[in-house]
């Protein structure tokens, strides 16, 4: 797989220049920015950041140890009405053990310029809300007063978190332009943390070290009288001071076929990597992809649940009685866990319930069902092993990170090369997955703790193959017959796309989808024989299809099946194409035009080819006395097509689309 | 002595249930249900018992098969709750296709929520709901809950068939009250399906009703409501949040709700009082000082949905809205009426159901209902409302969201049904003047002129405030007819005081002109096709409507390529029917000089099933017509 540039910026870390942090205070709102009117950078912007500020530190409690204590002031200018939703804020916290993290948010002002002066608005607890959403998280939020076009907001909010494994993500972008954000951590010599920029435009960081400390208070009791006695003694330590500024960062927008914006959003996220006390041994969380599968492995969630197999080992004996094959082992435990485990609809690469009761309830989340399914295949004797992924909603894994999966599923290595399976999806196959897990690279690990990325972009081409037959009256009406197989993921999207859905309602909308012509006697094949192609086929009738014009016919000879419309609509693209596989469409058209009508003009043969063989349009038409044989193909060969080559695609496109919409002239004798 | 009467009530409860221990294997269920169907409800139990003015209990005993994935949501395992109302008893229990039992769900294992969702700022609502995964289908899910509340307005209609792809085996409702709170119900659409009364007394009454096939939803229908049967129940001795009320009318809703709900909610502090004076000043005029006002609420003001308490039903004080300009539908137009009541001006609170179809408040039986408020400003002897939410929306304008319904205005002396503005067909106007032309390799050019009026106004007035890829996005789908399309300038005027928009737009595009040969082909109508696609629907049951109408016309230039002579003209067409007028026409003024006209006149209405196809032909005529193309040929 080709990676597009997007990498390389990601892999350009700490560009070390020299920052000097400007001068930003709550309070210090100016008449200047008051009577701005528009952004001067984007003049449609709705609101912007004018500047943001946060600093995390590690502050020692004397019952809790470490505390991370980060502090935000923020301050949003309001440009428009539409921008209002700026002034509703809102800060989530995690609840654990019923004991919630502290967020406070204090000094919410809102400015307007009234007659030529600042008028202040202060937040009143009125305007602020707590809301504990379920038993694991809520929410603070604040909704400021006063608010109109031209007002300028600002608010600060304090979180102090006992979760050192994780601190929070830092966003440098919004959908509104950022004009100034500013990030300091103090990082204690004993914390190590794994820092992870991505986005396409990044911050400028500076670092130093600094002098920290903290007082440890100590109760000795006097071993005579019993008596306490306090002692108090301060320990000073180095802290690593990280300065992140970004400077007049533009909005994000969203485009289409884009698989997650947030890819591709300026920011910095966090791991503990390891911590280092003095006086005791390193722990190491996560460094590289090593440590971080081996620490993965290690949960009590994730590897000792994988040697559970007492609770199926009868069950799968009498279902692999009389396999024969491991082709044959793998295909009868996929379908097994399939039909006897149902996903829950959670992801996560940890069990919830844990495989036992997921077996025995009949029901698990990602980890559960595959986690099992990988059990039963080693069980079985195959090379099975788990691979960690991100789903494409949670965006692309980049950086060695524990956090940075949420996913899981089982790869058997063969000679062949690996064998991918997901048993939490109805029509997922060996090699064929849910398109939810269709993302860039996952991480396979070993029982003996080793690891290595795995491909999870399909190379092999989807197919759709199109026949059509079909006879012209001289009327116009059109009767023909169509078979369509889709093989590979087309299968899989066309068996999802009937699922749960009544025949009657599938071919009212697939009349109405095709030019509302009749349809009868339509069979499916291979409904539920996931290794075969899918064919659908039916008759039809249809009396829209032709233009009449004077005493012509005009026909497209494609019918329904043309493509009418560009999808790239855009002018300039930001991120790459995510078409989710390899594909080819291919139809094979036969017509045979109506007695006392001859071929006036029929579109040329022709071919469309991209470069860095990334695709290929052909289009082949021939006439043979009264009967027209097309042969028309459309073939994509990377998942993924990178922002540079947008402009070669569109026009790919564009030259398909006319082509497709050329007509057939048909002429009375 | 209470909780005795509690003890033997759930002793009589339960050996019901026991009773109703049922087979719940799927062979049970007969053919006939199963057509259309996702789910079969295999009975729904309501039992609601009425104890006092500020007690109800709700019991629910349903069992439903699902029979796959779409049909999960018919089990309807959730329940609402707040400070004033609390869920006693919530549980579930599984059952295969065999209606062999697979696993029982007790109330610690629902999950628990707060009502608040991304549109919602705060709300004191949870929900409590069942989340089932299941391993494959059909399965049965039989729910039981009871639900205790002091909120008598609210009595839950019983909706026998309560949504589409889904029957019914038996629905059963039984209701118990004391005979000295006014109950009274209302029965409609009865008739539709096989319901009968099986109890009533003055303190009790019973509905049952059995075999209820699946319906599936049909494009243009009415709302589901008017459709199928629904009972609806009322107390003239209710209460709301705590309040206790009384009213067995609209009138005497209205006269209720202004003496104990919106009384003392409009002084204003004294400051903003003289400020509003000052910025009416000498107008005289009732409705320019109100348009003076609604504006200055615009400005000053945004929406924010908070739900907490009473503050569902009752505004935030109109003194709490000045301070700190934000609130939602309630506090936005109470604060509106407070500021026209400084300046002589009365208006009225006014509750309705806010959508984009047409929907009553049913005139003839109070319940509490509805999901909006606007005001309501009398003009001699009509009425203007106001959206007052709105930050944009020009003064009084009310299409595609408040317009043509009933709504209930609640005025001092007594409540008042009244329907509000229809936006006629004929006003719902949009005028386009353009030009383009094509140059001999097929490339478009062209310029136009749009104007929207009426209920077209609200669907174009937003474009101005849309993102420049919005906005891109808007044209490109607008006239997705033109393929490789490229905008150049584009230019809005609103003219909010005539309620007319604007949009100058230009535009080119490659291979407009499609060439085949030595000849060019182009279809005429470049900027206005009729997008309504009307489905083809089998066997159509519903009755259909067509709720606004509207008029398009076009005046086009087409300027053809030099070097090409005509071979072919679409003829001038007119299609006339009870739908609606559609005509073209096209003059040629020299030799490469063309005229476009068009007019389209889409009627508001009401029809049977049976008009159907003769709409969906009337329309597919005007979108072949819309596709009539020119050929040139090549000289």
């Amino acid at each position: 797989m080709k990676l597009p540039k997007l990498i390389n910026a990601i892999f350009l870390l700490f560009v070390v220049s020299t920052v000097t942090a400007q001068e930003f205070k709550l309070g210090k709102v100016s008449v200047a920015e008051l009577q701005q009117k528009v952004h001067p950078k984007d003049s449609a912007a709705v609101a912007a950041i004018l500047y943001k500020k946060g600093t995390s530190r590690f502050i020692y409690d004397k019952d809790q140890g470490f505390v991370i204590v980060t502090d935000v002031e923020n301050r949003i200018k309001i440009y428009k009405k539409e921008g209002y939703d700026w002034a509703n804020q809102d800060v989530f916290y995690y609840i654990s053990g019923g004991v919630e993290e502290s967020v406070v948010f204090s000094d919410a002002v809102t400015y307007n310029l009234v007659d030529g002066k600042i008028e202040k608005t202060k937040l009143k607890t009125e305007g602020t809300f707590k809301e504990n959403r379920s038993k694991y998280s809520g929410h603070k939020k604040i909704t400021l007063p006063n608010v109109k076009e031209g007002s300028v907001i600002e608010y600060r909010y304090t979180i102090k978190s006992r979760h050192l494994s994780f601190m929070r993500d830092w966003d440098f972008q919004e959908e509104i332009p950022v004009n100034y954000s500013e990030y300091v951590t103090y990082i204690p010599e004993y914390f190590v943390y794994n820092v992870r920029q991505k986005g396409y435009i990044l911050p400028k960081v500076k670092s130093e070290f600094i002098q920290g400390s903290f007082t440890v208070y100590e109760k000795e009791r006097d071993l005579v009288s019993g008596k306490p006695s306090y002692s108090t003694f301060k320990k000073e330590y180095q802290e690593a001071k990280t300065t992140y500024v970004a400077e007049n960062f533009p909005a994000m927008k969203d485009e289409v076929f884009v698989n997650n914006v947030n890819n591709y959003m300026s920011s910095l996220q966090f791991e503990l990597a390891m911590t280092k006390f003095p006086n005791e041994s390193i722990k190491p969380y996560s460094t590289d992809w090593n440590s971080v599968v081996k620490t993965i492995y290690e949960y009590d969630d994730f590897g000792p649940e994988l040697n559970k197999t007492g609770y199926f080992e009868e069950d799968l004996k009498s279902l692999l009685a009389t396999a024969k094959s491991n082709e044959e082992r793998i295909l009868l435990i996929l379908n097994f866990v399939k039909s006897n485990v149902g996903w829950n609809g959670i992801n996560g690469y940890s069990c919830d319930n844990g495989v036992r009761k997921a077996y025995k309830e009949k029901t698990g989340n990602i980890a559960d069902i595959n986690l099992m399914l990988t059990a039963m295949l080693r069980h079985a004797g195959l090379k099975a092993n788990p691979v960690l992924v991100s789903t494409r909603s949670n965006g692309i894994a980049f950086f060695a990170n524990r956090t940075a999966f949420n996913y899981v599923i089982a790869a058997v290595e063969t000679d062949q090369g690996n064998i991918l399976l997901d048993a939490s999806s109805k029509y997922s196959s060996p090699n064929i997955l849910p398109l939810r897990a269709l993302n860039w690279q996952g991480r396979l690990i070993r029982k003996d703790g080793t690891s290595e990325a795995v491909d999870l972009m399909p190379n092999t081409i989807s197919n759709d193959n199109v026949f059509v037959n079909y006879t012209i009256d001289p009327t116009g009406k059109i009767d023909g017959k169509v078979r369509r197989q889709c093989t590979e993921y087309n299968a899989m999207v066309f068996r999802n796309n009937f699922e749960s859905v009544k025949q009657d309602a599938y071919l009212e909308k697939l009349e109405n989808e095709s030019g509302k012509i009749e349809i009868s006697d339509y069979s499916r094949t291979n409904e539920k024989e996931l290794l075969l192609p899918t064919i659908e086929s039916f008759s039809f009738t249809g009396s829209n299809l032709c233009d009449l014009i004077g005493d012509k016919i005009y026909i497209n000879p494609m019918l329904f099946f043309a493509k009418t419309s560009n999808p790239f609509k855009q002018e300039v693209r930001e991120y790459p194409v995510d078409f989710g596989y390899p594909f080819m469409d291919k139809f094979n058209i036969t017509i045979k035009i109506p007695d006392g009508f001859t071929v006036e003009s029929l579109p040329q043969s022709g071919a469309l080819t991209m470069e860095d063989n990334l695709g290929a349009f052909k289009y082949h038409i021939v006439q043979n006395e009264s009967v027209l044989q097309l042969s028309i193909s459309h073939q994509i060969n990377e998942a993924i097509v990178s922002n540079e080559q947008y402009d070669m695609l569109k026009e790919y496109y564009k030259g398909m689309v006319a082509k497709e919409t050329e007509k057939i002239v048909l002429k009375r004798i | 002595m209470k909780n005795l009467c509690c003890a033997l009530f759930f002793l009589i409860f339960t050996s019901y249930s026991f009773a109703q221990k049922n087979d719940y294997s799927i062979l049970k269920i007969s053919d006939s249900l199963k057509d259309n169907a996702n789910a079969v409800v295999r009975f729904d139990l309501t039992d609601i018992s009425i104890l006092s003015q500020r007690n109800m209990v709700i019991k629910t005993d349903r069992a439903v098969t699902v029979l796959n994935e779409k049909g999960a949501r018919a089990v309807n395992a959730v329940e609402s709750y707040n400070k004033r109302t609390s869920v006693k008893n919530i549980e579930a229990i599984i059952y295969d296709a065999f209606g062999n039992e697979i696993k029982k769900i007790k109330k610690k294992d629902f999950k628990d929520v707060s009502a608040a969702d991304g549109a919602t700022l705060a709300s004191d609502g949870r929900y409590i709901y069942l989340e089932y995964t299941p391993i494959s289908y059909p399965y049965t899910i039989v729910y039981s809950s009871e639900i205790e509340t002091s909120n008598t307005a609210f009595i839950p209609r019983w909706l026998p068939l309560d949504n589409y792809f889904v029957s019914v085996e038996k629905s059963i409702i039984n209701v118990k009250y004391p005979n000295t709170l006014g109950f009274r119900k209302k029965e409609s659409q009865f008739s539709v399906f096989d319901i009968k009364k099986t109890d009533e007394t003055d303190t009790k009454l019973s509905y049952s009703a059995k075999n209820i096939l699946a319906h599936k939803p049909e494009d243009y229908s009415p709302a589901f409501s008017e459709l199928y049967p629904k009972l609806t129940m009322s107390l003239e001795y209710f209460n709301l949040e705590g309040i206790d009320g009384n009213a067995k009318n609209w009138k005497e809703y209205g006269k209720w709700f202004s003496e104990k709900i919106l009384t003392e909610t409009i002084v204003l502090p004294e400051e903003t009082k003289s400020k509003i004076k000052a910025l009416v000043g000498n107008e005289s005029d009732p409705l320019k000082k109100a348009k003076i006002i609604y504006h200055y609420v615009q400005e000053k003001s945004r929406y924010v949905s908070i739900q907490l308490g009473i503050g569902g039903f009752k505004p935030m004080l109109a003194a709490d809205v000045d301070r700190l300009g934000y609130g939602d539908c309630k506090a936005l137009s109470n604060y509106t009426r407070a500021l026209l009541d400084v300046v002589g001006v009365p208006s009225y609170y006014t509750e309705l159901y806010g959508d984009s179809d047409l929907r009553d408040i049913d005139e003839d039986f109070f319940t509490i209902e509805g999901n909006h408020v606007v005001l309501c400003i009398p003009d001699k002897e009509n009425y203007v409302f106001l959206e007052c939410t709105s930050q944009n929306d020009p003064f009084g304008y009310q299409a595609n969201f408040t317009d043509n319904r009933k709504v209930i205005v609640i005025k001092p002396e007594g409540g008042e049904i009244i329907r509000t503005k229809i936006y006629e067909p004929k006003s719902n106007a949009q005028i386009s003047k353009g030009n383009y032309s094509l140059d001999e390799n097929g490339v478009f050019s062209g310029v136009i002129n749009i104007t929207s009026e009426g209920s077209q106004y609200g669907r174009k007035g937003q474009i101005e405030r849309f993102q420049p890829h919005e906005k891109e996005k808007h044209y490109k789908d607008y006239w997705s007819n033109i393929n490789n399309l490229k905008l150049g300038r584009i230019a809005f005027t609103n003219d909010k005081e005539n309620i007319r928009f604007t949009e100058d737009v230009q535009l080119t595009a490659s291979n407009y002109g499609v060439i085949s040969g030595n000849k060019m082909i182009f279809t005429v109508d470049a900027f206005n096709q009729n997008s309504e696609n009307v489905k083809r629907i089998r066997n159509r049951k519903n009755p259909f409507q067509i709720q606004r109408g509207y008029l398009d016309t076009d005046e086009i230039e087409i300027n053809l390529p030099a070097g090409f002579s005509i071979e072919f003209l679409p003829q001038n067409y007119e299609l006339k029917g009870k739908f609606g007028e559609y005509k073209t026409e096209i003059i040629k003024n020299d030799s490469n000089k063309l005229t476009y006209k068009r007019s389209m006149f889409l009627n508001k209405g009401k029809y049977s099933n049976k008009e159907y196809d003769e709409y969906r032909l009337f329309m597919e005529q005007v979108s072949r017509n819309d596709n009539a193309k020119i050929i040139l040929t090549k000289n």
